[in-house]
């Protein structure tokens, strides 16, 4: 079957064990409020425009269309760059025909193979097992994920992965639901699962200053860590440069707290609770 | 790093030093902060001569320069030719002049109260060196000296090798590895002195190579502590000079190359990696003795020679693919009813080009230089230049300029002319003509044809067929200066100055465009990433085509930033030489720094840079080579 990839990194270095190319599936439930892969979000094609070199013409502004009050890009607006600065981000692929490019590389991928990102890669979930099912035996298989999806769809990921990426990023769901739009009940469920289940994983946090980096919120991860025998746990700073990608889908970057504000990592209220905490 | 050498550094950064240079050639400079005394007591640059080449500073700095001239006296008087005799006179005669220089050089340092330098100098240069502070002193006085007689590019070669019974030495009598540690470090630094007097295109090409670890021909790992000391020293000191070549191969222990890319990731382009597994083979098919091709070292950039006994023109001159396969395909593209019978023609045009290379190299003239023959094997029992068949070996090199564009031209014709049939031969040529001016779209289809970089065969085969023409025709031929030919993938400067006169090409790159830098993808070509350019790279048998010339790639310096990053890449690196690849540069850059740093020059006085074969300061550089560093991909992002 069919799935929209939005880009395929080779070479990631931080996405599961070994050398890794990375392909991001496009769609997510989610809406973090620090998201900086909104072309991520959406889980069809989209036109977007490259900042570097535009000479601010308003050429490709004209040819786009107002759909729902918000402004979109159009085919037209792509031929009307002088620059070439627009493209269509989404690509379509057969799953059978990304695997076989992914396998290319595989004396290249030592002790790696392929991490599904996305956007969420379960948004995608038929696709998603299908890749996971044709790479079985040839390929080292990760998921980075957000885990909100259904317990069954989460069980048949994780009888096909060899390893999961698995995000928590606030305990509280009150703030759950306001900085990413959604209740972290399934999230947590299907962490349990996770726990469960015999497959290798790690845990990330995004540090995002005062959100989820707040001492009431890490120590709850730790605590749930701890509880499930989870002795490690990966944490990302937040990324500066999270809003630079917003401009290219004609939208405005408007997170819900300072980004100026350095994220804490309070790396000793992780060593409190045994959990090795590690800044990524 | 000790007090001593953060003075230095400090001086060096804040280039007071330079305001004591005087006008005379004659008349070392000694600094306040001094190890050995010996720099350039000129304002102006030199004259130049040939140079980039690897001297045997070994024999000479063991023996000592009275030694060697008793040697010389003895072939001198031995010989019935007049011209001979002459020639080694006049080697007396350097040396000689050089002494003088040493003798004057060392009262100045006795009044100045520096009494280790003073004793040193009691014994060197005219007696051999003793301790591992005298072979640096005396490795000083030796590339003083040949500077002063002009020779560029003096390139280091293997100094872990033939320093390493120095160092040895001292360590068994007990000197402390701090102290050899720090003499290491103030050799370093005084190679940075006087950057702005050297010959190059660019500052900073001054042919500082230097040469660490390599196997021997029963396998054995020859890095040693020495070595590995001038990796930490080159880590601490973070300088463009000396620029470091780490000799690897399959049994290359892979904390070794995790050592290197802590090196990498200072963002200094080196060291660059040279696989013996590939090179040693290479260099025995060539021709050289086996015993020479395990001993081989890097010359200024990338060129593969051989140290103490060779005097070979590793860069004489440059295939230009892209104005090679340009022509063929004006000339035949109208002819050619299939694909295989156009390549016929790009072979037939690539052999008349190695032809006429050979023919204009042949017509060098060289220069005699009588104290650089004095540290080339050979010329002293010969009393011969080392040019005029002093040497053992005396071969050309020739570079291979714009592969990865010429192979997309000639790919792109395939897919579009023969395999697709969607664009008329005449159509092509017109585009080509008028550079593209009124065929935009067909530019866009060009550009967006299969692309060498992406480890697809359909484009990786035309870049082999095409290396392996060069290879059949120009490795080996007679170049009447008594040596061979080799044929390389090396660029050098050309990859912008050749290019700005190349029409346009069939790859969609407009005329003028610059090429790909060495051995690397296009410029501007969106590969699927840096493992698929390392296969398309490492396609082609590279032992056939060894004159040197790298796979150049960037590596977002975000990639570098803890240990998990630096141990995958050390693995892309390990990757890269087991599957064959010959030679690698890998930089980590962040282009956005780069930008920034063109805007505000002033807030990045020590952004150091690689440009083709060596690293510079970046404000140093030419708009032109600023931009096409900015320019190439930088993977990982």
């Amino acid at each position: 079957m069919k799935g929209t990839v939005f880009s395929i990194e080779e070479f990631s270095v931080y996405d599961g064990p070994g050398i890794r190319t990375t392909v991001f599936l496009k769609g997510c439930p989610l809406r973090c409020s620090w998201c900086h892969n909104p072309e991520g979000q959406s889980g069809t094609a989209q036109i977007v425009r490259s900042p570097n070199g535009c000479l601010h013409c308003g050429a490709c502004r004209e040819a786009a269309v107002r759909e729902d009050g918000v402004l979109r890009f159009t085919e037209a607006s792509i031929r009307a760059c002088p620059r070439g600065l627009l493209r269509v981000c989404g690509e379509e692929y057969e799953a059978e025909e990304l695997c076989k490019r992914l396998v290319k590389n595989r004396e290249l991928l030592a002790g790696g193979g392929v991490t599904f990102s996305g956007g969420e890669p379960l948004w995608q979930s038929e696709f998603l097992l299908e890749c996971l099912s044709l790479l079985k035996g040839s390929l080292h298989t990760a998921v980075q994920t957000t885990g909100f999806c259904s317990a069954q769809t989460f069980e048949r990921v994780l009888s096909k992965t060899d390893y999961v990426l698995y995000d928590l990023k606030l305990i509280d769901d009150r703030l759950h639901r306001k900085y990413t739009g959604v209740s972290n009940r399934l999230i947590l469920e299907n962490f349990q699962a996770l726990v469960k289940s015999r497959v290798a994983f790690s845990v990330r946090t995004p540090l995002i200053p005062g959100v989820t980096d707040t001492e009431e919120n890490l120590s709850a991860i730790a605590r749930l860590l701890r509880d499930a025998g989870v002795g490690h746990i990966e944490l990302l700073p937040y990324n500066k440069m999270a809003g630079g990608k917003y401009k290219m889908l004609l939208r405005e970057y408007t997170p819900l707290f300072d980004e100026a504000q350095e994220p804490n990592a309070r790396l000793s209220l992780f060593d409190s609770y045994s959990v090795k905490a590690e800044i990524l | 790093m000790t007090d001593k050498i953060r003075l230095m550094l400090i001086q060096l950064k804040e280039k007071s030093y330079r305001a004591l240079r005087t006008t005379t050639l004659d008349d070392p400079i000694l600094y306040p902060v001094e190890y050995f005394g010996f720099h350039f007591g000129v304002t102006e640059k030199f004259l130049h001569s040939d140079g980039n080449i690897i001297p045997n500073y070994a024999r000479v700095i063991t023996r000592g320069l009275d030694a060697t001239r008793r040697e010389i006296a003895v072939s001198v008087a031995a010989e019935k030719s007049e011209e001979k005799r002459a020639f080694g006179e006049q080697m007396i005669a350097e040396i000689d002049d050089l002494l003088r220089i040493c003798d004057s050089h060392r009262e100045k340092i006795a009044a100045s109260g520096n009494k280790r330098l003073y004793e040193a100098l009691l014994r060197v240069p005219h007696d051999g060196a003793e301790s591992f502070f005298e072979a640096c002193l005396f490795l000083q006085i030796c590339i003083y000296g040949l500077r002063r007689t002009g020779v560029e590019h003096l390139c280091l070669g293997r100094f872990d090798q033939y320093m390493y019974p120095f160092f040895d030495a001292d360590l068994s009598r007990g000197v402390s590895e701090e102290e050899l540690f720090e003499t290491l470090e103030a050799f370093f630094v005084t190679l940075n002195y006087d950057t702005d007097l050297y010959h190059g295109i660019q500052q900073g090409d001054n042919g500082q190579s230097l040469v660490l670890g390599g196997f021997d021909a029963d396998g054995n790992d020859r890095f040693n502590a020495l070595s590995q000391m001038c990796m930490e020293a080159s880590l601490e000191l973070s300088l463009i000079d000396p620029k470091i070549n780490l000799r690897v191969g399959k049994n290359t222990p892979d904390a070794r190359y995790e050592f290197a890319t802590r090196l990498t990731k200072k963002g200094l382009g080196f060291p660059q990696y040279c696989n013996d597994d590939v090179v040693i083979p290479g260099l025995i098919k060539l021709g050289y003795e086996p015993q020479d091709a395990y001993n081989y070292g890097v010359a200024a950039c990338w060129e593969y020679i051989i140290p103490n006994c060779s005097a070979e023109v590793s860069n004489i001159k440059t295939m230009n693919f892209p104005l090679v396969v340009n022509r063929a395909v004006h000339r035949h593209l109208l002819h050619c009813p299939d694909f295989d019978g156009l390549m016929d023609c790009v072979e037939r045009e690539i052999d008349d080009e190695c032809a006429s290379l050979v023919e204009q190299a042949q017509k060098k003239c060289f220069r005699v230089q009588p104290l650089l023959s004095v540290f080339v094997d050979g010329c002293i029992e010969r009393l011969t230049n080392l040019w005029h068949g002093g040497s053992k070996y005396n071969n050309f090199g020739f570079h291979g300029l714009g592969i990865a564009n010429a192979a997309d031209a000639l790919t792109a014709i395939k897919a579009l002319v023969y395999d697709e049939k969607s664009l008329s031969p005449e159509v092509l040529l017109s585009a080509l003509d008028a550079n593209f001016e009124g065929y935009e779209d067909l530019r866009v289809r060009l550009k967006n044809c299969p692309k060498m970089g992406n480890g697809d065969d359909y484009a990786d085969d035309v870049a082999s067929r095409m290396m392996s023409y060069y290879s059949k025709h120009m490795n080996g031929r007679d170049n009447r200066n008594g040596g061979i030919c080799r044929a390389g993938t090396g660029s050098a400067m050309f990859y912008v100055e050749k290019a700005k006169s190349c029409p346009a090409t069939a790859d969609g790159r407009l005329a003028g465009e610059p090429f790909s830098c060495s051995f690397s993808p296009s410029i501007g070509v969106r590969t699927d990433g840096i493992l698929s350019v390392i296969r398309s790279f490492t396609k082609y048998d590279m032992s056939e085509i060894i004159n040197g010339g790298p796979l150049t790639l960037e590596i977002h310096d975000t990639v570098l930033r803890n240990e998990v990053g630096i141990q995958k890449t050390a693995q892309l690196v390990k990757l890269f030489v087991l599957r064959g690849g010959h030679q690698l540069q890998l930089n980590s850059l962040d282009p956005e720094r780069l930008r920034d740093a063109q805007r505000h020059p002033e807030c990045y006085p020590n952004l150091i840079v690689r440009v083709w074969g060596w690293s510079g300061y970046f404000n140093e550089l030419d708009l032109d080579y600023q931009n096409h560093i900015i320019s190439r991909t930088a993977y990982g992002a």
